[in-house]
């Protein structure tokens, strides 16, 4: 009864449009006042709660805030260059190339539709001009930009972490390997097709031009190493590693590459200039533009939008926080447990079953959204059939890497349309194949626990435990 | 005017605890590394900014249409189906607000009754708290807004944040600045950004 109450609420008002945090809350306090004895002040205390005492929630604002500094056209072409220096001397390197800008851009951006924009628009119409098929190169493009939320550090992670209460850092270890395995699976992919159809090569630019584009495109690869650093190496928390990363997002797109802000435009060395002079004039003008960005309008735009995203995710987690407590108090997810141990569902079974409705939840709903209403449910089943906590963390990412690519709600398929200016049954075809692999790549994640689970375990036994 | 200004303080306010949070988590890590001190009240005072950033960017989330819904189905409804649904799930909306304004409210004046106060920082806690009444009545004002735009039928439904639609702004930003500029062997001074 309290199930289907709690349910049918929740799906009632999220189907006729109420915002997702608003369909939590409410399914949440109506079936508290209607089951249970808890009065409206202590659910409102819970909800404060929910908002101001998880102390690792704030690592995803800081994280929006960094990605919001770097997710510029800027970064992404900077990525690129360097992507193709690396790698675009092999066959089909070109698209090679992409998948590994992808990855880059999407562990600094940590969003996937973000990803396929900021690498699709450049990319896509490079391969076209260098002979690629373009539903090739869009297809391409489209999978590799979901890698956005699996590698590390990804905003989606910190959710299931959220939802969970596992720790974030492990999750941040364990999506590196399969992030890593399915940037590769994709580029083998390529390369085979690469072979079949004898698409082109670049020409190899040299050691030189490699390093110079590598040294341009560590400031915003040093995101990674820092935030990825200072987890892995034990040292700071993710929340902490978030703050720092935000701060040092914003010295590098203000002062660094100078995208954005008071200091846009201005060169390292103006022609002519000696290097005494030009180190000066930057000095002086980097001091200038600190306090000069606080009224600067772009700069300003970059603190709003990230407020916006944040904002909109934590209250949906705040109220999550209070469906995962009516969830937890009416002993839900044990009933459902229980009944699957009676059906005799095996551990295997019951992933099979996660996998589905995941992919199906996928179809209509944002991948943050489905982690906070489903993980609170599937996380102590899973619990029960001795499934690693890890791994379901992993499985569920993955398939809402997949949820981004099938319609009608696939992120990267309106962005793909939007950057080829194809139509959707056509973005949907180019993308099949590769999501096919995507496809495998799930059963792989699902069945072989070791591939999420060997880093995490390794850094614990590094560190003594 | 009075709109323009509004904005300005709602959008001011916002950025302000964003920013102050993530200098105060950042000055934290420098005071441990560099200093090897910490500073006693940072955390609680960083928490109760994200509680504020939250309850009060709620209602300015439907101002501006920040949060995220399904409406793939309400959407395929005929118009005057889709308004009713949107005034039914905003009654419902305000219904929640309610609840959650008279909890809270009974909740305050009993912390203000007995005068505790916050663990580090010596305040009453019914002040940081105050935001949980205040938020609420602030989405009410907001939906009672959204409300009346769809009875005079300026709006159908929820305005939802539409993340692929706001990457096509960097792809925009992106064909316009060069349109596909992807060799840059062949003029390499070409990156503004040099860092070499």
């Amino acid at each position: 009864m309290t199930i289907a109450v709690l349910f049918i609420t929740l799906f009632f008002c999220m189907f006729i449009g109420m915002p997702i945090a608003v369909a939590l809350g409410l399914s949440s306090v109506a079936t508290i006042l209607m089951f249970s004895n808890d009065s409206l002040a202590s659910v409102s205390l819970k909800l404060f709660e929910a908002t101001s005492e998880h102390y690792t929630l704030l690592a995803i604002p800081f994280f929006i805030l960094s990605s919001a500094f770097l997710s510029t056209g800027g970064v992404a072409k900077r990525l690129i260059n360097f992507a193709v220096d690396t790698v675009g001397h092999i066959r089909g390197g070109l698209a090679m190339a992409s998948v590994m800008a992808c990855m880059l851009f999407a562990a600094v951006s940590g969003s996937s539709p973000a990803t396929v924009a900021a690498i699709g628009t450049i990319c896509i119409a490079g391969m076209v001009r260098s002979g690629y098929p373009q539903s090739f190169a869009a297809g391409v493009i489209a999978n590799a930009g979901t890698l956005g939320i699996l590698i590390p550090p990804s905003i989606v992670m910190l959710v299931y972490a959220a939802a969970t209460e596992v720790s974030a850092s492990r999750m941040f270890m364990a999506g590196f390997i399969p992030g890593l395995m399915m940037g590769l699976i994709l580029m083998i992919a390529i390369y085979i097709v690469a072979r079949i159809k004898g698409l082109p090569s670049q020409p190899f630019p040299g050691f030189r031009a490699l390093a110079r584009s590598g040294v341009i495109a560590l400031g915003g690869m040093m995101l990674i190493f820092i935030v990825l650093g200072s987890i892995y190496g034990g040292i700071a928390s993710p929340t902490e590693a978030a703050a720092v990363a935000a701060v040092y997002g914003y010295l590098i797109a203000v002062i660094g590459y100078r995208d954005i802000g008071p200091m846009k435009g201005i060169p390292w060395q103006k022609e002519g200039e000696n290097y005494a002079t030009a180190a000066a004039r930057n000095t002086a003008q980097m001091l200038m533009a600190i306090p000069k960005s606080f009224n600067d309008p772009e700069v300003r735009k970059v603190l709003l939008d990230a407020s916006k995203v944040s904002l909109m995710l934590l209250f949906i987690i705040a109220n999550a926080m209070l469906f995962a407590h009516v969830l937890t108090t009416e002993r839900i997810p044990h009933t459902i447990a229980e009944s699957i141990i009676a059906w005799g569902l095996p551990a295997w079974g019951f992933l099979i079953v996660v996998n589905i409705l995941l992919l199906i939840a996928g179809n209509f709903m944002e991948p943050s959204a489905i982690i906070l209403i489903m993980a609170p449910i599937l996380f102590p089943i899973a619990m029960q059939l001795g499934i690693d906590p890890i791994h379901l963390g992993i499985i569920m990412v993955v398939n809402m890497e997949i949820g981004m690519l099938t319609p009608p709600v696939g992120l990267n398929l309106f962005v793909t349309a939007g950057i080829t200016g194809q139509n959707m049954i056509w973005v949907i075809k180019a993308c099949l194949p590769w999501l096919c692999l995507l496809l495998g790549f799930l059963m792989l994640i699902t069945y072989v626990p070791q591939i999420s689970l060997f880093l995490p375990e390794y850094i614990d036994k590094l560190n003594g435990y | 005017m009075i709109k323009k200004l509004v904005s300005h303080f709602e959008e001011g306010f916002l950025s302000l605890l964003l920013v102050s949070m993530t200098l105060l988590v950042f000055a934290e890590v420098v005071a441990r590394f560099g200093f090897n001190a910490g500073i006693h009240w940072a955390q609680e005072a960083t928490l109760l900014m994200a509680a504020w950033f939250v309850l009060f960017g709620a209602s300015y989330g439907v101002k501006v249409g920040a949060h995220i819904g399904v409406d793939v189905f309400v959407k395929m409804l005929p118009a005057n189906t889709h308004r009713f649904f949107t005034l039914l799930a905003i009654v419902l909306c305000l219904i929640y607000c309610g609840l959650f304004v008279y909890g809270s409210w009974i909740y305050l004046s009993k912390m203000k009754m007995i005068g505790i106060e916050m663990e580090d920082i010596p305040i009453p806690k019914w002040i940081p708290m105050s935001i949980l009444v205040i938020g609420f009545v602030l989405l009410i004002v907001r939906f009672l807004q959204l409300g009346w735009k769809v009875v005079i039928g300026q709006a159908y439904g929820f305005h939802f944040a539409d993340e692929a639609e706001e990457s096509m702004e960097i792809a925009k930003g992106l064909k316009e600045s060069s349109l596909g500029d992807i060799d840059t062997h062949s003029n390499p001074n070409k990156d503004k950004g040099d860092k070499s």
